[in-house]
């Protein structure tokens, strides 16, 4: 295969040289030789416009597709963009070709292949300065191009194509059968000049439809004549270089003022227009064209004696506007299979199957998971309300450990009122029996038996606020009111026991937000364990300590006693659910306590007295709210 | 016998409307009564020697009714004692009971129980007066015998013969009729039963 290091500007070691590494010493020509052997090829593709175009792509991908299909070696492909109508101009085209020289500089190219007519004329003003020797392929050049060219070197070869205005026609009025009038439109500049080219073919094919040729016209005149078309005229137009003025256009926008004037659907050979309003028309398929220049290259690559025999020109496909379609009402029935079509929004299924069938999966996937959750979230919650039942519960079985510890207690409570009202009744009872007039110390009896019955319904009735099995409910309370309130109802026990109590609340009041009766079981249940703490206890040290201290944000209570206090490894389990160093302890006070205090978001620790004995401390949160009122 | 004719009742309970109520009680069923808080505050107050009795509470702030019971037998207070307790444990009642308590009633008491039971805790009150009056008089009349009259009275009780006392005495038998005359005048009594009798025991009686 012939490939000429020689370099425009400056001449660079070919990069192929230095990868080879330890061949670089050799010869150079016989280098080449064995690296054309053995080494990939490299061709350069050059779009004459956007690199997303979809003819672009198309070509792109048919060419690929021969190339590594046929190619032993690997080849690579490089493509490189124009970008016209956008960008064009010699300042830019000598821009261009400076890129690609200093891009390519170090790649050395095996072949180039250059797609349609602007790419080419590019090739060939600069291919002596940028690839020189380098053959080059052309695919989807005119004829008319070629035509209009002189003579190309032998080793620029390629398929030149055919624009098929006959075949754009054809399907125009077979879709339109009732047109009678078909107006080709053309510019007025030279490369416009297309009427003599395609009139002969065109006529061939008229029959009944008269043909209107609108050539060289200004865009407003044109437009004007293409207002008054009426529902039996179909437009034929072709990319306008220049009008009648002078004025020029880029290559789709004349075919977009054609087609938004036209009040009769307008059809165009060339697949460039789709999308500037035309219903399209018989074009050429670059991805047809790329296999051809694919199987140009393949022989070319591998040096095969006939690489330049040409093989045949490719035969147009049609090529539709699907909203042009549904705008002229074309029945989409009579798309033919085969035709490409454009601008349809693609039926979901048809587009994207996988991705279809992947997001139904993962939605079907995801939904399952969320059920699951929700499931898991529901059996949570019931298990959670069920615990939470169980909490309730064993604090209400705490409390009702509790009442029964105080039974003697509550019984004496009880019966020392019901014992005066029963010793002021039998008074009474004698004093009338007795007769006379004692109204006023029978009075004073009545009083009395009525205030002994009140004290002994408020012992029931706090009795019955302990051990009611209520809902935890959150109000604002005061720590020293609940503490004067437990004092009261274990006083009669502490008296049982003979333990003392000394109580120092603060001054202002300690507000936290929390239930009562919980946190009257918290301090009772402390209290009580101080208590039986001091079961044993000599006199002298049979006193209980409770003392309330507000710090910053936190409330706290003490509960100091000077009993037997707990063994230096308990004080690790003495939360514990069922853990007692108490004989007949549940083991349940300080665990339900802890359930409480940490519900209430505070914390509760214990700790072994300076001089024995043991202090539980309970720290809850201020509630902030009334201290700010207060 | 102290010249007040109502018994005074002393009530020991800690709960203030009990306390009252009992006293309101007792105080219109013809007694006298006195109220007291606590065992201490019983035992600060100077007890005046008057027919009655106590009733005590058993749960009491500080010392409990049954150790103020105890501490009554070790000094000699004698008034019998009416236990009035909230709630009877088998145990401390029959802690009471030995310890010589007239009755252990449970509160809420009704008033015929609670007035039976006074009733005979002041006749014990009584009885036990009583006995300590005829032993005061006894001792009146001892205390008029000469110490020879004093030794001849107690060998007599002792159930010794004349002749024993005179040998026993180293007097004559004639001296010993003669003391004996006298002291039996002296005690006024005319038999050696008589005498057993003053002397609080029976005494063999074998000669005139």
């Amino acid at each position: 295969m012939p490939r000429l290091s020689l370099r425009w500007g400056n001449c660079r070691r070919s990069s192929r040289s230095t990868r080879r590494g330890a061949s670089r010493w050799a010869p150079a020509l016989l280098l080449m030789h064995l690296a054309a052997a053995a080494e990939a090829g490299q061709v350069l593709v050059l779009y004459p416009n956007s690199r997303l175009l979809i003819s672009n792509v198309a070509l792109d991908s048919g060419l690929r597709q021969t190339i590594h299909a046929n190619s032993r070696e690997p080849v690579r492909v490089f493509s490189e963009f124009l970008d016209e109508p956008e960008f064009g101009g010699d300042q830019y085209e000598l821009t261009m070709a400076t890129y690609l020289r200093d891009k390519y500089a170090d790649r050395p190219l095996d072949a180039v292949l250059i797609v349609g007519d602007t790419a080419l004329r590019f090739i060939l003003r600069y291919r002596d300065r940028l690839f020189p020797g380098v053959p080059v392929v052309h695919a989807g050049v005119t004829r008319e191009m070629l035509q209009s060219m002189p003579t190309l070197a032998p080793d620029v070869v390629g398929v030149p194509v055919t624009y098929d205005f006959a075949g754009t026609v054809k399907q125009a009025l077979k879709w339109h059968p009732r047109a009678t009038h078909l107006v080709i439109v053309f510019g007025a500049s030279r490369q416009d000049d297309w009427e003599s080219l395609v009139r002969p073919e065109i006529d061939a094919i008229l029959g009944h439809v008269r043909a209107e040729y609108l050539v060289g016209l200004t865009m407003p005149a044109l437009q004007k004549r293409l207002r008054e078309l009426g529902s039996d005229s179909v437009v034929l137009t072709w990319p306008m270089f220049r009008d009648g003025d002078g004025r020029s256009y880029m290559l789709t926008e004349s075919a977009a003022l054609v087609a938004a004037a036209s009040s009769a659907p307008v059809y165009a050979p060339v697949d460039t227009l789709m999308g500037t309003g035309v219903v399209g028309g018989r074009v050429l398929s670059y991805e047809q064209i790329g296999r051809q220049a694919g199987q140009i290259l393949t022989r070319l690559l591998s040096r095969q004696p006939d690489w330049q025999r040409m093989p045949q020109a490719p035969a147009s496909v049609l090529q539709v506007d699907w909203r042009q379609i549904k705008r002229w009402e074309i029945d989409p029935e009579q798309i033919p299979s085969d035709a490409i079509v454009s601008f349809r929004p693609p039926a979901l299924w048809q587009a994207y199957r996988n991705a279809v069938l992947g997001a139904v999966t993962i939605i079907v996937l995801l939904s399952t998971l969320i059920a699951l959750l929700l499931l898991e979230r529901l059996r949570r919650r019931t298990a959670e309300i069920a615990m939470q039942k169980q909490h309730t519960a064993l604090a209400h079985a705490s409390r009702l450990a509790v009442a029964g510890e105080l039974t003697a207690a509550i019984a004496h409570e009880i019966n020392q009122p019901l014992g005066a009202v029963q010793t002021n009744a039998d008074t009474a009872e004698v004093i009338l029996q007795a007769g006379g007039d004692r109204r006023e110390d029978l009075l004073r009896l009545v009083g009395r038996i009525r205030n002994d019955n009140l004290r002994a319904s408020q012992v029931i009735k706090r009795l019955r606020a302990l051990l009611a099995r209520q809902e935890a409910r959150r109000q604002p309370l005061d720590l020293n009111a609940v503490l004067t309130d437990v004092e009261a109802f274990l006083r009669p026990e502490l008296q049982r026991r003979d333990i003392s109590i000394a109580l120092k609340p603060v001054k202002t009041p300690a507000r936290i937000l929390g239930d009562e009766t919980q946190i009257q079981q918290v301090l009772i249940n402390l209290i009580l364990n101080a208590m039986d703490a001091l079961v044993e206890a000599p006199l002298d040290r049979r006193s209980i300590l409770v003392q309330i201290d507000c710090a910053a944000g936190t409330h706290s209570v003490s509960v100091k006693d000077q009993g037997r206090g707990f063994a230096d490894g308990d004080l690790s389990k003495l939360f514990d659910s069922f853990f007692s160093t108490k004989r007949t302890g549940m083991g349940l006070g300080l665990s339900i306590a802890r359930t409480i205090v940490v519900a209430h978001g505070g914390t509760i620790r214990a700790e072994r007295g300076p001089s024995g004995g043991a202090i539980f401390h309970v720290e809850l949160p201020a509630h902030e709210a009334s201290e700010n009122a207060a | 016998m102290s010249t007040h004719t109502r018994p005074l009742i002393h009530i020991v309970d800690d709960d203030d409307s009990m306390r009252m109520a009992l006293i309101e009680l007792l105080k219109t069923t013809g007694f006298d009564a006195i109220g007291y808080g606590s065992t201490g505050e019983f035992l600060l107050n100077s007890l005046p020697d008057r027919h009655g009795c106590i009733l005590l509470d058993i749960q009491l702030p500080g010392p409990s009714g049954l150790e103020l019971q105890a501490a009554l037998l070790r000094k000699d207070v004698a008034l019998p004692i009416i236990f009035l307790t909230g709630h009877a444990d088998v145990s401390s009642s029959v802690r009471a009971m030995k310890a010589g308590a007239i009755d252990f009633l449970e509160k809420p008491v009704a008033r015929e129980t609670l007035l039976e039971a006074l009733e005979r805790a002041l006749a014990s009150d009584i009885a036990r007066r009583n006995t300590v009056e005829a032993a005061r008089r006894r001792q009146e009349r001892l205390d008029l015998l000469t110490p020879r009259e004093q030794a001849v009275f107690e060998r007599v009780i002792s159930g010794m013969l004349n002749k024993q006392i005179a040998m026993d005495l180293g007097i004559s038998l004639r001296t010993v009729k003669a003391h004996r005359a006298q002291m039996m005048q002296k005690l006024g009594a005319s038999t050696p039963a008589e005498l057993g009798l003053i002397a609080g025991k029976s005494v063999e009686s074998d000669e005139g």
